[in-house]
């Protein structure tokens, strides 16, 4: 699968954790189990990405949104996550626009007791609202797949 | 330990290197890479939690019970080949024979 020297491996610390959270306390996990869990779920990444993408592709776009990932998640019959997985977006979109509103909040702060102007933050701010438009009526999940191309590194969220 | 929702315990940046390492993926919207980074946290706990319910052996996950479940459970047929059923040198033995048996011994070139 990989030549190159980038791992395509889940960590396995972080793999160990969610399989001891989701069964009872006590439960023994052999290194063989842990092990193929882990490479399944690289290939659930994989497997769900090309669905996306192809989802995606479909729509004649280049950016994966996330409908297509819930869409796809369907095709591949893992509909029973796309419920929970709509609650999960709605959470972490407040989460991000929480940042976002305390970044400005800080940086408006900062400007005031430097006393200089803010050009220039509008940008960044106006840039990441796009992606936290919410539609009316709380169905979740649907994002306009106008290809937002925002790169993950140079945004706000840490791990 | 994430029990917010809104996070998700595998490394965000992480997925996404196996996400672009699939052909023909040009970009992915953060909010697509934050979705398919937590269908895999559920995936793995749907793994392990439906493995032990039908072990055999409900104080223990093995790889067999792995397997047992990736080869009766149809959403789980692109794991055949990642999470293959193990049988014992002794059985492969016994399949082996039966086979030879049943093909004659003709060695054809």
């Amino acid at each position: 699968m990989a030549e190159r020297p980038e791992d395509l491996n889940l960590p396995n610390a972080v793999i160990t954790r969610i399989i001891k959270d989701a069964i009872p306390d006590g439960v023994n996990v052999s290194k063989e189990a842990r092990l193929a869990i882990s490479k399944a779920a690289s290939v659930f990444v994989l497997y769900a990405t090309s669905c996306s993408n192809n989802f995606a592709l479909k729509s004649k776009r280049k950016t994966i949104t996330a409908k297509d990932v819930l869409d796809a998640l369907e095709d591949m019959e893992f509909d029973q996550f796309v419920d929970p997985l709509k609650e999960c977006l709605e959470a972490y979109k407040k989460n991000q626009q929480g940042k976002k509103d305390q970044k400005k909040k800080d940086k408006e702060v900062a400007n005031q007791s430097a006393g200089g102007g803010d050009q220039g933050e509008d940008e960044g701010v106006a840039i990441m609202e796009e992606e936290s438009e919410e539609e009316e009526g709380g169905r979740a999940g649907d994002v306009n797949g106008d290809g937002d191309v925002v790169e993950i590194s140079d945004t706000s969220e840490d791990a | 330990m994430a029990d917010d929702k809104g996070k998700c315990d595998l490394p965000l940046s992480r997925v996404r290197t196996i996400m672009k390492s699939s052909p023909d993926v040009s970009s992915i919207n953060q909010e697509a890479l934050f979705l398919a980074a937590k269908a895999t946290e559920m995936f793995i706990q749907s793994m392990a939690q439906v493995s032990l319910e039908q072990s055999t052996d409900r104080n223990q996950l093995r790889y067999n019970d792995l397997a047992d479940i990736v080869d009766s459970i149809d959403t789980l047929q692109f794991l055949q080949d990642i999470i293959p059923k193990k049988i014992k040198a002794s059985e492969y033995f016994e399949i082996m024979k039966k086979w030879e048996a049943e093909n004659g011994n003709d060695s054809d070139s």
